[in-house]
């Protein structure tokens, strides 16, 4: 009878501590980027901040901390995959956050979908990645249809060109922002080519876009040593027209490698640090504290990703229903740095604005 | 005609810079008869070094171009005593050694992104610009065109000259001939992987202005690299001078006609026709 009684006191002091255990576990949230890219650095650091801040508060679900499973996509579709199935199966996932590129994107979902998981989406510009059908897929960067009609707009009613040339990298971002100016100019575009996204050597690039005569030159880089490389190649050859870069892929780190040559590139946003709001000043306060620079739009569509999800999960108060955290996420008017902003039927985010941005005295400031 | 002429001279530095990075790669194959899958890792610690050196130590662009090569040299020896020379001295070791210099390369690689990061590092060579009739060139490429000039001068003089450099070309020709004769067959092997690193780094140093330091630009360069070497044959170095040469002109020139991507495409077709058609390259056994 003795043994019997300590045999239940036993278990039930196992139970309390496995109980314990549980109640105190981690929830796991799974992050792919192309991490060994400086954009795909910058979203991490911003994912991690934004895990931080919400531990740092005390966590999610009563006390449960956030802890970010980190894996590298490399801007390939078959290694994007591989993350994703890793996080799913192996690592017990539900949520796969992150991603720059849509062809990365545009494999994963199917993965997701078969996991009855969710993707909270942070780069992935195609209009299409949010049309696939399945309802737990959300993005949050502005699409290349929703920056073409902003961006536009400024161009041909405020900066008027006359010429215009279109420099793009050979991928899906590149080709549809070619064929949007194309629709957007027309026979005002003069010139046109495709650079690869390993390219290092710009000077045939801009000798030809010169011969030209364009009296704007609009880049679609995701990577400032090309952009950079591209404004510092066309300067290098006394070619100064007004310069733009397609939305979203302006950051400081742009005049940081071309130097003087990036002075008065321009472009939109839907970020910018300077932004006047409680969230933001502390976001980029605890940003430069941990990374030593301002953030910018990578750094802050990563937060977005764990801040979203994460507070998600929080009002849904559970990990496992995923359809009701999506729910949550469709239904909730969320606040970000970046301001206000909610989620469409499709999982589209919308934002308030896009800001116009520019590069003046070796950074990137608002322009209006 | 401006610019082609402009885009002839475009080329020139161009394929200076595929020769530079080339040059190692086809000495070590000439010599050691393996392929350092991990030159291309040489060039891009060339760049780094002279980066950080310039930047974080404050020191003159010159003086780092001294450093890298002397560093990116000593790499090099190291990678030579840990994955190199152990394993090619076993049977079938010519073949592992792709894989033994893979790996060394993809562990400097990671090592270089933990330490460093992705983030891509600019820095100033020489500033300012040449015109050369309606020609413009910046400076720091006339000096990369020139200090590439200067240093296949150099190799060829060492070549051609020098006690080591007759070794050389003995080992290169024939490694039991050469132990023959009373050759240090390994130590002249060894020197020749030390001399390519070298060579690679002070590519790198030369290039770094031009195209911004980044963690993984070697893979990219160690390509273009391999395909000037297997169209220039395989341990020629006129063959890699030429054809580095030649490539970045002929993708220069027809950027103009066909576009960038089009123009960078036909590099890798013309090693296509070059392997069906003359697979031994256009510059057969010029090392020997």
């Amino acid at each position: 009878m003795k043994t019997y009684k300590k045999l239940v006191a036993g278990a039930l002091l196992a139970s309390a501590l496995v109980s314990q255990a549980v109640a105190q576990e981690a929830v796991k949230l799974g992050v792919i980027f192309p991490t060994r890219t400086i954009i795909g650095e910058q979203a991490v650091h911003g994912a991690e901040l934004a895990a931080k801040q919400i531990n740092d508060a005390g966590g999610i679900l009563d006390g449960r901390m956030v802890e970010l499973i980190v894996y590298d996509s490399n801007f390939s579709a078959v290694d994007g995959v591989s993350a994703a199935q890793r996080l799913l199966t192996q690592d017990g996932v539900k949520y796969i956050l992150g991603e720059i590129s849509s062809t990365v994107a545009f494999a994963v979902i199917p993965v997701v979908e078969s996991e009855e998981a969710l993707a909270m989406l942070a780069m992935p510009k195609h209009p299409d990645v949010t049309n696939s059908g399945y309802e737990n897929v959300f993005r949050l960067n502005s699409t290349s249809q929703i920056d073409a009609a902003s961006f536009g707009k400024y161009l041909t009613e405020t900066v008027k060109p006359e010429k215009v040339a279109v420099l793009v990298q050979n991928d899906d971002i590149g080709l549809t922002s070619l064929e949007q100016m194309k629709q957007l100019f027309g026979e005002k575009v003069v010139f046109s080519d495709i650079f690869d996204v390993k390219q290092a050597d710009f000077s045939a690039l801009a000798t030809n876009v010169r011969a030209s005569g364009a009296d704007l030159v609009c880049v679609t880089a995701a990577n400032p040593e090309q952009s950079g490389g591209v404004f510092r190649s066309m300067a290098d050859v006394g070619y100064s027209p007004k310069r733009c870069l397609l939305p979203g892929y302006l950051n400081n780190d742009l005049p940081d490698v071309a130097g003087a040559a990036a002075e008065g590139v321009f472009s939109q946003d839907v970020y910018i640090d300077t932004i006047d709001s409680e969230l933001n000043n502390t976001f980029v306060k605890e940003y430069l504290a941990a990374q030593g620079k301002v953030p910018g739009k990578p750094e802050v569509l990563g937060f977005e990703t764990v801040w979203i999800v994460a507070k998600a999960i929080d009002a849904a108060g559970s990990y496992d229903d995923v359809s009701k955290v999506a729910k949550v996420i469709r239904d909730t008017q969320w606040e970000s740095p970046r301001g206000k902003l909610r989620f469409n039927e499709i999982g589209q985010a919308l934002t308030e604005k896009l800001y116009n941005t520019v590069v003046k005295d070796g950074r990137v400031v608002r322009a209006d | 005609m401006e610019l082609l002429l402009q885009q002839i001279a475009n080329g020139l530095s161009l394929g200076m810079a595929y020769a530079l990075v080339a040059l190692g790669l086809t000495l070590v194959f000439g010599v050691l008869h393996v392929v350092n899958f991990a030159h291309g890792e040489f060039y891009m610690l060339g760049a780094l070094v002279t980066v950080l050196v310039v930047k974080s130590l404050g020191l003159p662009y010159i003086v780092a171009l001294l450093i890298a090569i002397v560093l990116v040299s000593a790499v090099a020896w190291v990678m030579d005593i840990v994955a190199v020379s152990p394993v090619a001295r076993k049977p079938g070791g010519d073949q592992i050694v792709l894989v033994s210099t893979y790996a060394a390369g993809l562990i400097i690689v990671e090592t270089v992104l933990a330490a460093i990061g992705p983030t891509p590092i600019a820095v100033s060579g020489f500033s300012g610009i040449v015109h050369f009739g309606s020609v413009v060139l910046t400076m720091h490429r006339v000096f990369m065109f020139a200090a590439g000039i200067v240093m296949i001068c150099g190799l060829y003089m060492l070549f051609t000259r020098t006690n080591f450099g007759r070794s050389l070309r003995a080992v290169a020709q024939s490694d039991y001939a050469a132990k023959v004769v009373g050759i240090d067959v390994e130590r002249i092997k060894t020197l020749t992987f030390v001399l390519a690193g070298g060579i690679a780094g002070l590519a790198g140093g030369l290039i770094a202005p031009i195209i911004t330091f980044n963690a993984t630009m070697g893979l990219h360069a160690g390509i273009h690299a391999f395909v000037v070497v297997v169209i220039g044959s395989m341990g020629s170095i006129p063959g890699a001078v030429v054809c580095g040469l030649s490539l970045g002109m002929i993708e220069s020139v027809l950027s103009i006609f066909l576009g960038q991507h089009v123009a960078a495409t036909l590099i890798y077709s013309l090693l296509l026709v070059t392997l069906f058609v003359r697979p031994q390259g256009l510059f057969q056994g010029a090392l020997r």
